[in-house]
């Protein structure tokens, strides 16, 4: 075990059950009482390649994945080759590969690092079983279970829980579970967990990035969901279709990316709250839209759940390279609003707020998650506390003093009233054209100043009303650490591990969820007291970075940029950290 | 007067000049457009009228109610967001044989098969007039254009053997120069319940010479007044719909009256009363959190 975590990764191709056995444990360990963070890799294919399914769990604080593994678990061959040097020094490997032969460079590590390797012929047994070789994940499953030392009781109630959708196999998943957990374990040391358990994590919940953007719109009254499938997006799509029978969603899946934000730019149009979701491909197909959006003050709200590119690029993997693509997509220059969810709270919440943003001040926002942020498994207790939903239209008796001009009339903080279709007898053009007051087509010189002078007024409005980016730590640390979206998880996580092992190193961070426009007084405090600043982003070039530089001339000491697909492991931080 | 809201053609005029090309289609096809709504009772407030780019869409400040003048290609997905979030409100759709045959064909195909429930008038004029002439997928084989200085290498589309092919609840084709039997097919469409496509033969004075106003005058004829013409059958609307030069079919060509729009069909808004406008609120998500435990 290192840093404060014990990591279980169980590994196969796709297709052997990687990722229902990987939500058993998580639920499991979960239902132990303790607090766990899940992180799935998996390649763009439906059989075959590799996969796994890791959960880290530790006491309260963990909010990332290791790189390294305490236990492996492999159904497949390739990825045992692929994972097994992950493992600490004094791992374990369970595998079901009969005639596995190592590497020399493997016989090596495993002896070097006192791997001890368990076979189980877990086919054979779930043969003999009765059962389709399907199972074999959770004879393994079973005797990880006692390598642990784990309790039996909880097994029973969670495998009843994860599989309720196909009772037929309960007991045979039963009797899977039971055959490996009898497995002779003579001469293998079991592990003892350090952590305290507590009660909350037991009754807590285990849920995705994603499902917490389909919730958060939810709550925020969104009663439209259009959008075209694409990794690592496509699942809040399926969340919004589970739910809809109760929620009463429209959901819709369009027939390609730019026809679903032409819904949903139609349906806020007419007043409603829709969402749109995809990921940068697909963004790039919507960009014409965007404009649109800007142009006629049409309030819109889309996620792009971020993945490596470029073109096809990583799909299953993660990456925050999206950054630009949504700072300056679309043709003109016009108001936006670009927000960064960092994690399971940031999603939920900036998910809401992205809506109160976009109507407020009539422009578009874009909200950035990540593979990681998306479909990695949060273990949270509550949601945070709903933002209220407040609308910013024109009611009531005003709607019968409204004139047309009113709509797009130049105010002095920009934002112009707005009304709804069906709402007042002052009707109005919303046009794509330059326009004048109330949206009829201009073209002269004067107007189109002044008209686009209003429109990006608001951007000094919003900026004036937006929060700042957070400090976590002091800012006269040693290392001032300054990042966005899901790199928070890992550093934050590399600041608990220090403090836990009174390092003399102190670290804090300051982490942008509202990104554009750009705050950057604390940017600008940092560069005066902290001793090193480093940036850390999951991109090639450094993209907050760069907007920090072009908006304030300042430059970071270092930068900590990773750009393979994966995610920040929060070694990644720690080993950056003692090289210094 | 006997009308109940007394809506009148003077509700939908503008106050801004038209920048149509002296007789233009357009003119005519406006003209119905607006004698429809007001025959129709529907007050310039419960309309929203979509525009695509193109002439059609400069017409988007010369006419009153609420609109929106969007992208090219694009007017048939933001027209089915829209109608889908308030069904209260009258949403009538407008583009070109540009626009909505090329950049954006694939809107026109799944509007057509989704059934959503608004109306959609294709300013047919066979060629994109705003950006000065070049061929769309209507223009005539042969005929030299911008950009085609030795004549359009491509066979034109008919629309309407398209359109029928995708089995459509309501298809309907009219003739810019008769303002009367638009103004009657522009009704028809608006009262189906669900995707009413129209296309309107449109002449073009500037940029198409080979079909003018006369031309399409001499060769028009309404369906309806074909003895024992059955609009439910859509073999028969296919089989009209095939000429384009000789007799043109004109009216309703195909209509089924027991059409369910795709708002209609969606088993979760079954029952509901209200709008999608009017249920933005905050709401509790803790019944949904139990899978997740």
């Amino acid at each position: 075990m290192t840093n404060n975590r014990l990591v279980i990764k169980i590994c196969g191709s796709s297709g052997q059950g990687i990722n229902s056995v990987g939500e058993l444990t998580a639920k499991a360990i979960k239902k132990l009482g303790y607090k766990l963070f899940g992180y799935r890799e998996y390649p763009s294919l439906i059989r075959g390649g590799f996969a796994s399914y890791q959960i880290d769990f530790s006491d309260n604080t963990l909010r990332s994945s290791s790189k390294k593994s305490d236990v492996l678990i492999s159904l497949g061959r390739i990825a045992t080759h692929k994972y097994l040097k992950d493992l600490n020094s004094s791992g374990i490997l369970i595998h079901s590969l009969k005639g596995m032969k190592f590497e020399q460079d493997e016989e090596k590590f495993i002896k070097e690092n006192r791997i001890k390797v368990i076979f189980l012929d877990a086919f054979d047994m779930a043969d003999k079983l009765g059962g389709k070789t399907i199972i074999a994940n959770i004879i393994l499953f079973g005797l990880m279970w006692k390598v642990f030392a784990f309790p039996i009781e909880v097994v029973d109630e969670t495998v009843r829980e994860v599989f309720a959708g196909n009772p037929k196999y309960i007991e045979l998943d039963l009797k899977a579970f039971e055959a490996g957990y009898n497995f002779d374990l003579s001469g293998v040391e079991q592990i003892k967990v350090p952590f305290k358990k507590n009660e909350k994590w037991k009754n807590s919940m285990i849920i995705t990035g994603n499902a917490a953007v389909a919730l958060g719109s939810i709550s925020a009254g969104v009663r439209a969901y259009y959008s075209y499938p694409m990794t690592p997006s496509s699942s809040i799509l399926s969340y919004h279709a589970d739910f809809y029978k109760d929620t009463g969603v429209l959901v819709k899946q369009a027939e390609d990316e730019i026809t679903a934000i032409q819904m949903a730019i139609g349906s806020m149009f007419m007043g409603t709250r829709a969402l749109v979701a995809t990921s940068g491909g697909g963004f790039d197909l919507m960009t014409e839209t965007i404009s649109l959006s800007g142009m006629t003050e049409t309030p819109l709200v889309c996620v792009i759940g971020q993945r490596p590119g470029p073109a096809t690029g990583l799909p299953t993997w993660t990456a925050d390279g999206d950054l630009n693509l949504a700072i300056y997509a679309g043709h003109g220059e016009f108001p936006r609003c670009v927000i960064a969810a960092s994690d399971l709270e940031s999603v939920y919440t900036l998910t809401q707020r992205a809506f109160d943003i976009a109507e407020k001040y009539q422009i578009p926002v874009l909200m950035l998650t990540d593979k990681q942020i998306a479909e990695a498994l949060f273990n949270i207790d509550s949601f945070p506390k709903d933002s209220e939903v407040k609308r910013y239209l024109v009611e009531g008796d005003e709607l019968k003093r409204l004139i047309s001009s009113d709509r797009y009339k130049f105010v002095n903080n920009g934002i112009s009233s707005r009304w709804l279709p069906g709402s007042s007898e002052a009707t109005f053009v919303a046009n794509g054209d330059e326009h004048m007051e109330d949206g009829s087509v201009n073209e002269e010189a004067v107007n189109a100043k002044q008209m686009m002078e209003k429109r990006m007024k608001k951007l000094e409005t919003l900026y004036q009303e937006l929060p700042s980016p957070m400090l976590y730590g002091e800012e006269t640390a040693d290392i001032v650490f300054v990042g966005w979206g899901s790199a928070k998880a890992a550093i934050l996580d590399a600041m608990d591990q220090l403090k836990k092992a009174k390092s003399s190193q102190s670290i804090s961070y300051l982490h942008f969820d509202y990104i554009y426009p750009l705050k950057t007084e604390e940017i600008m405090d940092l560069s005066e007291k902290a001793r090193k600043v480093v940036l850390v982003e999951n991109n090639y070039s450094g993209q907050l970075g760069n907007l920090i530089v072009q908006k304030t001339g300042y430059r970071f000491n270092e930068l900590l940029l990773k750009y393979d697909g994966r995610p920040f492991f929060v070694e990644d931080i720690l080993n950056y950290l003692k090289k210094l | 007067m006997n009308c109940s809201k007394c809506i009148q053609m003077f509700d939908y005029y503008s106050d801004n000049i038209f920048t149509w090309c002296t007789n233009c289609g357009n003119y005519g096809i406006f003209s119905a457009v607006k004698r429809a709504l007001v025959a129709e009772e529907i007050d310039p407030k419960d309309a929203l009228l979509c525009f695509d780019i193109g002439c059609n869409g400069n017409g988007s400040d010369k006419i009153s109610g609420y609109r929106f003048h969007g992208l090219h290609g694009r007017v048939l997905p933001f027209a089915a967001g829209a109608s889908l979030a308030n069904r209260k409100i009258k949403v009538i759709a407008f583009g070109g044989d540009g626009g909505t045959l090329s950049e954006g064909i694939n809107h026109l195909v799944h509007s057509v098969r989704s059934n959503y429930d608004f109306t959609f008038i294709l300013h047919n004029n066979e060629n994109y007039g705003l950006t000065t002439g070049q061929a769309s997928l209507t223009t005539r084989k042969g005929k030299p254009m911008n950009a085609a200085p030795d004549g359009v290498v491509v066979e034109p589309m008919n629309v309407m053997e398209f359109i029928l092919g995708l089995k459509p609840s309501f298809a309907a084709r009219a003739f810019s120069g008769d303002v009367k039997h638009m103004t009657e097919i522009i009704r028809a469409g608006i009262k189906h319940r669900g995707f009413s496509f129209i296309e309107i033969l449109q002449n073009c004075t500037t940029y198409n010479a080979e079909t003018p106003h006369e031309w399409y005058q001499e060769r028009v004829y309404d369906i309806s007044k074909l003895k024992g013409y059955n609009k439910a059958d859509l073999e028969s609307a296919k089989e009209v719909s095939k000429d384009l030069e000789e007799n043109i079919a004109t009216g309703v060509l195909y209509e089924d009256e027991d059409s369910v729009d795709f708002y209609s069909r969606l088993a979760n808004r079954k029952g509901t009363q209200t709008e999608l406008v009017d249920e933005v609120k905050n709401y509790e998500i803790g019944n949904f959190l139990s899978r997740f435990n």
